[in-house]
């Protein structure tokens, strides 16, 4: 492996990679190692443009930008001498002088990185009394971008994004020189599923989706690692969050599973979560506590083994696994068969969008449920995860005990209702469909009386009298429980898990 | 018909000759001799002689024309293409012009050599849009080679020698001169430079290993292998052998190009255009087309060629000579030297896109007396921002001129920005 000095620090880098992609490799870019940059993307092509990323590299009489530099053994590279930074302070200045002073009013200020740089690498002030280039404000781009025309610094990082990625090359950077602009190819809009990602990647206020912008600043948001829920493909995200509400979803760089991206409908998915919620626990169609109800459902699974009636469990494939798990463990102790689940389906594309459109169907599978859609017949007690099956296939049961986020027409026939948790206010772990185990974390705290399913399951368990269970829960010791009887999950559990998640055995 | 009086060496020797341009005419005065000799010989040994020639490119950048062959890799496993740059912008230069108008088959034979030395298989002639006549001579000429059997397969009966030749023509942008610039524009995309590495030789036109050379270049080479190495070499200066078109242009009596040695003085040349015009004083010459640093009249003495011109700071770039007398006002030249700059810029690399913008108005707002002392120090730094920072040598082009301008012609803008006016009477308009 190529040895590489920056700044009198050597690091290992991997072979054949340009200085920048080998310390992003090493997961060190601007933090630890600061090469600042505006075109370059790790997940998208190289372009050279920017010139922020110029360096000095020993041997070679320009400065060299670091994206577009092989590494070479014993390559040593300095960022900490005058000539660079006065190259930076060089591409600062010209950035600027052609870029509204607008900051007050921009969405991207506070994770702008044209003003991060231009604290960290600009001069105080400005030497330019011209008027900016005159350019478009807020373009409608298309149904979930606008555009102002006057902020963007012209890193093409868009122009790039809607070529490689979604490959509908939308975008194009038209004239020459200081009069160049951004725009849409004539007769196209920005419509690509995957368009709000271009939000996300430029560096400046200029690409704004029309969900967020004006929405609130950005320094009142506090990001929560999560996954998105809407498809197989288990998406990494940050959950932006205030006052207890989700103001947006932004991509979580990972590699293994989305790299940089989320696709359009993912990202709007928070708008989702507190729609027609279930809040209200009921015994027989009428309001009660929520012990009342726990209490209840304990009731009829005792009643069902005393009188040597039949249990079956429903799962969902919307729940994590440690509330899967719990379910398993319930079924097994009242000596009822593993539990079915349905899994809703629609369209995939080559990208990351997964036909199954539940985030955790593979995790009810290797937990040795079945994916069935059947009705279970006549039976005493059906302890029902969510919706995802036909209300009719339930229509033998004789105690339907439903535990769900949604207030969906089953919750109308339900016998017993318990409001669940959505997983944006609970902790656990869903398995995606290349079977990786990757962890959520409570964004949310709940407005109303609501547990997660695993909760509400040991309670039941606790009510019904199951011998050992208590009404305690830990989701943490499930996770520990799950990953010790599980096979696949070795090792595998809440406390294990780092932000990248790890696949099945 | 050509009135001018040339001063005929073996490029222009013919120039005046309308048979010349024709292939029979072109042959009748010694044409082809030249591929013939090549094809005898072994393609390593060819480039070995082009190296050995010490031909050095007539585009601007002076690079040694058989070491840009050597790079392209041995071996067939891809087609090797040729790129002929004919897409003569730089302010200033007008001889690719008249070779391809005059004399295209010498360009075309150059071609054929160069095809045999490296191996490749096609040519794009890559000429710009506005050039009309030398396209259409280029093409006639195309078009002779074809029926002649000097194009296609098994040329020359040589198994093997294939090559085809296709003339292209610009769309219109100075940066599409610039050869990865050109290259982008020949596969049909916006003419923007591509960065490096990868290199045309391992990467060029629709990813194929590419050599692109100039027009001139090309001409100058079956003069090299049908006359030999010591007749090429007795010709200029030891390390710029041959001779070039200089192009004289601006304020002088009989503007035009002439062919010359490389290593001739400055003044001679200067007086082979009958001087300056009206018996004014020379104020600057600009050496090798608008990008390359000015010269005072001290400088008449330097010789030709860009061992010499670099040490007086600047450079021979395309030889195109730009004579400016005593009544120009060299703050004017700087605002219209850096509105082209502007204007031609691609607009990708931050340095050149914002800084060119940057200059001209400051360039335009002292021209206008609105300038002030902050605004020369400005000019004093922007081009050092600028240059060397770029994919591609524009923004060296755009920011030579105005620190030479500064360093030699300070005055003119310290009077323009004391007076708050231009001084000058109108010598030419904006």
């Amino acid at each position: 492996m190529p040895t590489l000095t920056i700044d009198g620090t050597e690091y290992e880098v991997a072979e054949g990679r340009m200085i920048l992609q080998a310390i992003d490799d090493l997961g060190l870019l601007m933090s630890g190692v600061d090469i600042p940059h505006y075109c370059w993307h790790p997940k998208l092509s190289i372009d050279g443009s920017c010139r922020m990323c110029q360096v000095e590299v020993e041997g070679m009489p320009k400065l060299q930008i670091a994206c577009n530099t092989l590494v070479t053994d014993g390559m040593v590279v300095r960022t900490d001498v005058e000539r660079v930074k006065k190259a930076q302070r060089g591409v600062m200045e010209l950035l600027l002088i052609n870029h509204p002073l607008d900051c007050p009013i921009c969405d991207q200020a506070g994770e702008c990185t044209l003003q991060d740089y231009a604290f960290d690498y600009g001069m105080p002030g400005a030497r330019t009394e011209e008027p900016r280039r005159p350019a478009k404000k807020a373009m409608d781009l298309g149904p979930t971008i606008v555009f102002d025309q006057e902020r963007c610094i012209l890193c093409r990082r868009c122009v790039r994004f809607c070529r490689e990625i979604p490959k509908t090359g939308e975008l194009g950077v038209f004239a020459r020189g200081d009069h160049s602009l951004l725009e849409l190819f004539p007769g196209t809009e920005l419509d690509n599923p995957y368009s709000m990602n271009v939000a996300d990647i430029c560096p400046v206020g200029a690409l704004t989706t029309k969900d967020f912008r004006f929405k609130i600043r950005v320094w009142f948001l506090d990001d929560v690692e999560s996954i998105c829920n809407q498809c197989s493909n288990g998406c990494n995200i940050y959950a932006s969050r205030s006052n207890n509400r989700i103001y947006r979803y932004l991509p979580r760089r990972n590699d293994s599973v989305n790299d940089t991206w989320i696709c359009d409908h993912g990202r709007l998915s928070y708008q989702l979560i507190m729609e027609n919620r279930l809040t209200e626990p009921r015994v027989s169609r009428r309001g009660t506590s929520y012990a009342d109800a726990v209490r209840a459902a304990g009731d009829a699974v005792r009643a069902a083994r005393e009188s040597g009636g039949s249990i079956v469990g429903v799962a969902s494939p919307f729940v994590g696994n440690e509330d899967l798990f719990v379910l398993k463990q319930l079924l097994e102790a009242v000596g009822a068969p593993a539990a079915t689940f349905a899994v809703p389906r629609g369209e995939s594309d080559e990208l990351l969008v997964k036909t199954e459109k539940a985030p955790n169907a593979s995790g009810a599978r290797a937990l040795g449920f079945e994916e069935s859609d059947a009705s279970p017949g006549a039976v005493a007690v059906a302890l029902v995860l969510g919706h995802t099956l036909a209300e009719e296939c339930l229509k033998g049961v004789e105690t339907l005990i439903l535990l769900d986020t949604e207030n969906c027409s089953l919750a109308e026939r339900a016998d017993i209702v318990l409001p669940a948790r959505s997983f944006a206010e609970k902790e656990g772990s869903f398995t995606n469909h290349a079977k990786r185990v990757q962890r959520f974390r409570p964004i949310l705290e709940p407005t109303f009386e609501a547990l997660s399913e695993g909760e509400i399951l040991q309670r039941i368990g606790a009510a019904a009298g199951l011998t050992g269970w208590t009404a305690s829960y830990d989701v943490h010791e499930v996770s520990k429980r799950l990953s010790e009887t599980v096979a696949g999950f070795d090792g595998i559990n809440l406390d294990s898990l780092d932000d990248q998640g790890c696949e099945l055995a | 018909m050509i009135t001018q009086p040339y001063i005929t060496n073996y490029l222009s020797e013919h120039y005046a000759d309308d048979a010349y341009r024709e292939l029979s005419g072109y042959e009748a005065r010694g044409g082809f001799e030249g591929l013939r000799k090549a094809v005898q010989m072994e393609p390593a040994d060819l480039v070995e002689l082009v190296k050995s020639s010490g031909l050095r490119g007539r585009g601007g950048a002076g690079f040694s024309t058989g070491l840009k062959w050597s790079f392209m890799p041995s071996g067939n496993d891809r087609p090797k293409l040729f790129v002929c740059n004919a897409d003569e912008s730089e302010p200033g230069s007008f001889k690719d012009r008249l070779i391809m108008e005059r004399g295209p088959h010498q360009m075309l034979e150059g071609i054929l050599i160069g095809a045999w030395a490296v191996g490749a298989s096609k040519t794009y002639i890559y000429i710009r849009g506005e050039y009309k006549v030398p396209t259409r001579r280029v093409e006639q000429a195309v078009k002779e080679l074809y029926e002649r059997g000097y194009l296609g397969q098994k040329i020359l009966g040589k198994k093997g020698f294939d090559h085809d030749i296709v003339v292209h023509s610009g769309a219109g942008a100075y940066i599409c001169g610039e050869e990865t610039g050109l290259l982008e524009s020949l596969e049909g995309k916006k003419g923007q430079p591509r960065k490096k590495p990868p290199f045309p030789a391992q990467y060029g036109a629709f990813g194929l290993p590419t050599t692109v050379n100039n027009v001139e270049t090309f001409a100058h080479v079956p003069f090299i292998v049908a006359r030999g190495l010591d007749w090429f070499l007795a010709i200029g200066t030891e390390k710029s052998p041959g001779t070039t078109l200089f192009g004289v242009s601006g304020q002088v009596e009989r503007p035009g190009l002439f062919e010359l040695p490389l290593g001739t003085p400055l003044g001679e040349i200067i007086d082979h255009a009958g001087g300056v015009r009206g018996g004014r004083a020379l104020k600057g010459v600009i050496p090798g087309g608008m990008s390359m640093p000015i010269l005072l009249p001290e400088d008449l003495d330097v010789r030709m060629a860009e061992e010499f011109l670099s040490e007086r700071g600047t450079h021979l770039g395309t030889g195109g000579i730009m004579v400016m007398d005593e009544t120009t006002c060299m703050v004017r030249v700087a605002a219209v030297t850096s509105y082209f700059f502007r204007d031609e810029s691609c607009g990708q690399c931050t340095q050149c896109r914002e800084g060119t913008g940057w200059i001209h108005k400051i360039c335009e707002r002292v021209e206008a007396g609105r300038g002030s002392p902050a605004d020369l120090e400005l000019l004093d730094d922007l081009p050092g921002l600028m240059e060397g920072q770029t994919i591609c040598a524009f923004a060296d082009a755009a920011a030579w001129p105005i620190q030479g301008l500064l360093r030699h012609f300070r005055a003119d803008f310290e009077a323009h920005i004391a007076a708050q006016r231009c001084p000058f009477p109108e010598s030419f308009e904006l």
